[in-house]
C-alpha cells in the first residue's frame, strides 16, 4: 500500500500547480481550468483518505464536490461569455473599469 | 444528540425544522414556474410580491420557532436532522431570521429597480435560491453541507451580480466576484480535505472529538487545514486575506443585490464560521500549535483597520459603503477572536450576532438608499448628493439615520450594538480589540457623516430631475429605517436572544 503522505504530497503539488495558474494566467478561461485542479487536489485527498480510514466519507463528498465544480464553471461560462461581449476579449487585465 | 420536538409538536414530522429554508426554495421554484407559464413577459408586481411573501412567510415561521424556542434547550434541545448533517438551533434560527428579513426588503426594493428589465423571474428566483443557500449555512453541522450550502449560496450571487450584462462595470464585477469566490471555495474544500485525512470525518462533532484524542499525529495538516477553512469563511464575510472582491462587486453590482450581498451573505458567512470553529474546532480540544483564536484575531484588527481607512478616501458613495461593510465584518470578528477557552464566550459571539442583526437593517436601507438615488439617475459621488434633502427630504432622513447608526451614534441601533460587542470584548479580557474596534468607529463617523453633510448642508450644484416616487423603493428603505430606530428600545431582547442561544453553543 502506498503510505498516505505520498497522496497529500500528490495533492498539493497539484493544488500549487492550479494556484499557480491563477496568479500567472490572464485568460479567464484558462483561470477556471486552473481551479478546476485545485478543485480536485481536493478530491485526491478525499478519495485516498477514505481509503486510508475505512469510511465511504470522503468518496461520496468527491462526487459532491465534483457536481459543484460543474456548476460553478457552467456559471463562469456564461460570465466569460458576457466579458467577452463587453471588452471583446477573455483577458482578465482589460476589465478595469473601477478602480480604488 | 437526535432529540424530538415537544410533546406539543410531536406530530409534526422532524425535517419540519428546516421549514424557513423550504419554503425560500419553493418560492424560488414557483417564480421560475409563473416565468415558464406566464405566455410573455411575467408581470413584474406578481412577481416581486411572490419573492417578497415568500420571503416574509420564511421570516414569520422563523421568528414564531425562535418564540416558541425550537431548537432549544427549554423544547430538548438542538434538532439535528439527516445524520446530524444538519442541525435547528436558536443559532440557526438567529441567522436565518436576518437572511429572510433582508431578502424580503431586496425583493421589495427590487421591483422599482428592475422596471425595464429582462429576466426580471429568474433574478427574484436567483435572490430565492442564494437566500435557501444562506439559510442552510446556518444550519449547516458538518463540512459537507458547509461546502454545499456556501456554494449554493455563491453560485446564484455571481450571477446576480453580473445581471446589468450590458454595463461593463456589472460584468467587470462579476467576473471579479467569480474568480476570486473560485479560488477561495477551492482553498476552502482543500482545507476541509486536509481536516478530513487528519480526522477521517467530516460531521462537526467527530472531527472535534477525533483531533481531541490526538488520534492523528498530523498537527501540521491539521493546521494547514484550519487556515484554508479560514480563508474560505474570510471570503464570504469579505474579510481580509480575501476582501478584494468586495468593493468592486458592490460597486458594480445592481444596488439591490449590494445590499443583499452586504448583509444577508456576510451574516450567513459569519453563521458558518461560528459554527464550524465552536464546534468543529473548539479551544481546549484543538491540538497546540492550532490558534485559530490568534489567527482571527489578527483579521479582525486588519479587517476594520484596512475597511474603515479605505472608506475614509473614497469619493463614489457606494464605494465607500463597500470598505464600510469591510470594516463591519471586522467588528463582527471580535465575537470569534474574542474566545476563550473558558471564559464567557456566550456573551461576546452574542453580542457579534445582534450586531449582525442591527447591521441587517441599517447596511440593506444604506444600500437601498443608494438604489434609490440610482434610479433617479443623480449621480454616484458625495458631491452629486449635494442638497439631496431638498429634493427627497423623507428619503434623505431614513439615509442620515443608517449613516449614524453605522457611525454607532448613541440614540439608534448601531450604538447599543456596538457598544454590547466592545464591553462584552472587554469582560472577556481583550481591551485591545475594543480599543482598536472604538478608534475605528471614531474614524467612521469621518466618512459617514459626510453623506449626511453632503445631503443636508452642502448647496445643489445644479437642479434635480425627480420625477418619481418610487413605492417600492421608498417603503424598503423606511421599512429599514423603522428597523433601525426600533431596535434601540428592542436592542434588549434582542441582545438577550442572542447570548442565550451563542451560549448554548459551547
Amino acid at each position: 500500500m502506498v503510505p498516505p503522505e505520498y497522496y497529500l504530497l500528490l495533492s498539493a503539488a497539484v493544488f500549487c500547480i492550479g494556484l499557480f495558474g491563477i496568479l500567472t494566467r490572464r485568460n479567464a478561461l484558462l483561470i477556471l481550468m486552473s481551479v478546476e485542479l485545485m478543485m480536485n487536489a481536493a478530491n485526491i485527498n478525499l478519495v485516498a483518505f477514505s481509503y486510508v480510514w475505512g469510511n465511504v466519507t470522503g468518496q461520496t463528498f468527491g462526487l459532491f464536490v465534483m457536481a459543484l465544480a460543474a456548476a460553478e464553471v457552467a456559471i463562469g461560462i456564461g460570465i466569460v461569455l458576457v466579458l467577452y461581449r463587453n471588452f471583446d476579449g477573455v483577458d482578465v487585465t482589460e476589465a478595469t473599469t473601477m478602480r480604488w | 444528540m437526535s432529540v424530538l420536538l415537544q410533546t406539543a409538536e410531536a406530530t409534526t414530522p422532524m425535517w419540519s425544522a428546516l421549514a424557513p429554508a423550504i419554503v425560500l426554495a419553493l418560492t424560488g421554484l414557483v417564480l421560475l414556474g409563473i416565468d415558464t407559464v406566464w405566455s410573455d413577459d411575467p408581470n413584474n408586481t406578481v412577481l416581486a410580491g411572490t419573492a417578497a411573501g415568500g420571503s416574509l412567510l420564511a421570516f414569520g415561521i422563523t421568528a414564531w420557532f425562535l418564540v416558541a424556542g425550537t431548537g432549544q434547550p427549554q423544547t430538548g434541545g438542538a434538532i439535528s436532522l439527516y445524520g446530524e448533517s444538519l442541525v435547528v438551533d436558536g443559532m440557526s434560527l438567529f441567522f436565518t431570521l436576518i437572511t429572510t428579513i433582508v431578502t424580503a426588503m431586496v425583493a421589495v426594493a427590487a421591483y422599482d429597480y428592475l422596471d425595464g428589465h429582462e429576466h426580471r423571474a429568474e433574478f427574484y428566483s436567483m435572490v430565492l435560491f442564494a437566500a435557501t443557500g444562506m439559510a442552510t449555512m446556518a444550519t449547516a453541522n458538518s463540512l459537507a453541507t458547509a461546502f454545499v450550502s456556501l456554494e449554493l449560496a455563491s453560485l446564484p450571487s455571481y450571477a446576480l451580480v453580473a445581471y446589468l450584462r450590458k454595463n461593463r462595470g456589472s460584468v467587470e464585477a462579476g467576473l471579479k466576484y467569480l474568480l476570486i469566490g473560485s479560488v477561495s471555495s477551492a482553498v476552502f474544500v482543500f482545507g476541509i480535505s486536509l481536516i478530513y485525512a487528519a480526522s477521517g470525518s467530516l460531521i462537526f462533532a467527530d472531527v472535534a472529538s477525533a483531533l481531541g484524542s490526538g488520534v492523528s499525529e498530523m498537527t501540521g495538516v491539521v493546521g494547514l487545514g484550519v487556515l484554508m477553512i479560514v480563508g474560505g469563511m474570510a471570503f464570504k464575510t469579505a474579510s481580509v486575506p480575501f476582501h478584494f472582491w468586495a468593493p468592486e462587486a458592490y460597486e458594480g453590482a445592481p444596488a439591490p443585490i449590494s445590499a443583499f450581498l452586504s448583509s444577508a451573505s456576510k451574516a450567513a458567512g459569519f453563521a458558518l464560521a461560528f459554527r464550524v470553529f465552536v464546534e468543529a474546532f473548539p479551544l481546549g480540544a484543538i491540538p497546540a500549535g492550532v490558534d485559530w483564536v490568534l489567527a482571527f484575531q489578527v483579521l479582525a484588527v486588519v479587517t476594520m483597520t484596512l475597511g474603515n481607512f479605505a472608506a475614509a478616501t473614497q469619493e463614489n458613495v457606494k464605494r465607500m459603503l463597500a470598505y464600510s461593510s469591510i470594516g463591519h465584518a471586522g467588528y463582527a470578528l471580535i465575537g470569534l477572536a474574542a474566545l476563550t477557552a473558558g471564559g464567557p464566550n456566550g456573551d461576546v459571539l452574542g453580542a457579534s450576532m445582534a450586531h449582525l442583526l442591527v447591521y441587517g437593517f441599517m447596511n440593506t436601507g444604506a444600500f437601498l438608499f443608494i438604489a434609490l438615488v440610482e434610479h433617479w439617475g443623480v449621480g454616484r459621488t458625495f458631491e452629486d448628493y449635494n442638497g439631496l434633502a431638498s429634493a427627497a427630504p423623507v428619503a434623505a432622513v431614513a439615509m442620515t439615520v443608517f449613516m449614524f447608526s453605522l457611525a454607532g451614534l448613541p440614540p439608534f441601533g448601531g450604538f447599543l450594538s456596538k457598544y454590547a460587542l466592545f464591553y462584552s470584548a472587554i469582560e472577556s479580557g481583550f481591551w485591545w480589540l475594543a480599543a482598536v474596534g472604538a478608534v475605528n468607529s471614531a474614524l467612521s463617523l469621518f466618512y459617514y457623516s459626510r453623506v449626511v453633510k453632503a445631503m443636508w448642508i452642502e448647496e445643489p450644484s445644479g437642479t434635480f430631475e425627480i420625477q418619481s416616487r418610487p413605492v417600492g423603493l421608498y417603503a424598503a428603505v423606511l421599512f429599514a429605517g423603522l428597523g433601525t430606530l426600533l431596535l434601540l428600545p428592542a436592542f434588549g431582547p434582542v441582545i438577550e436572544t442572542a447570548q442565550t442561544v451563542a451560549a448554548a453553543l459551547f
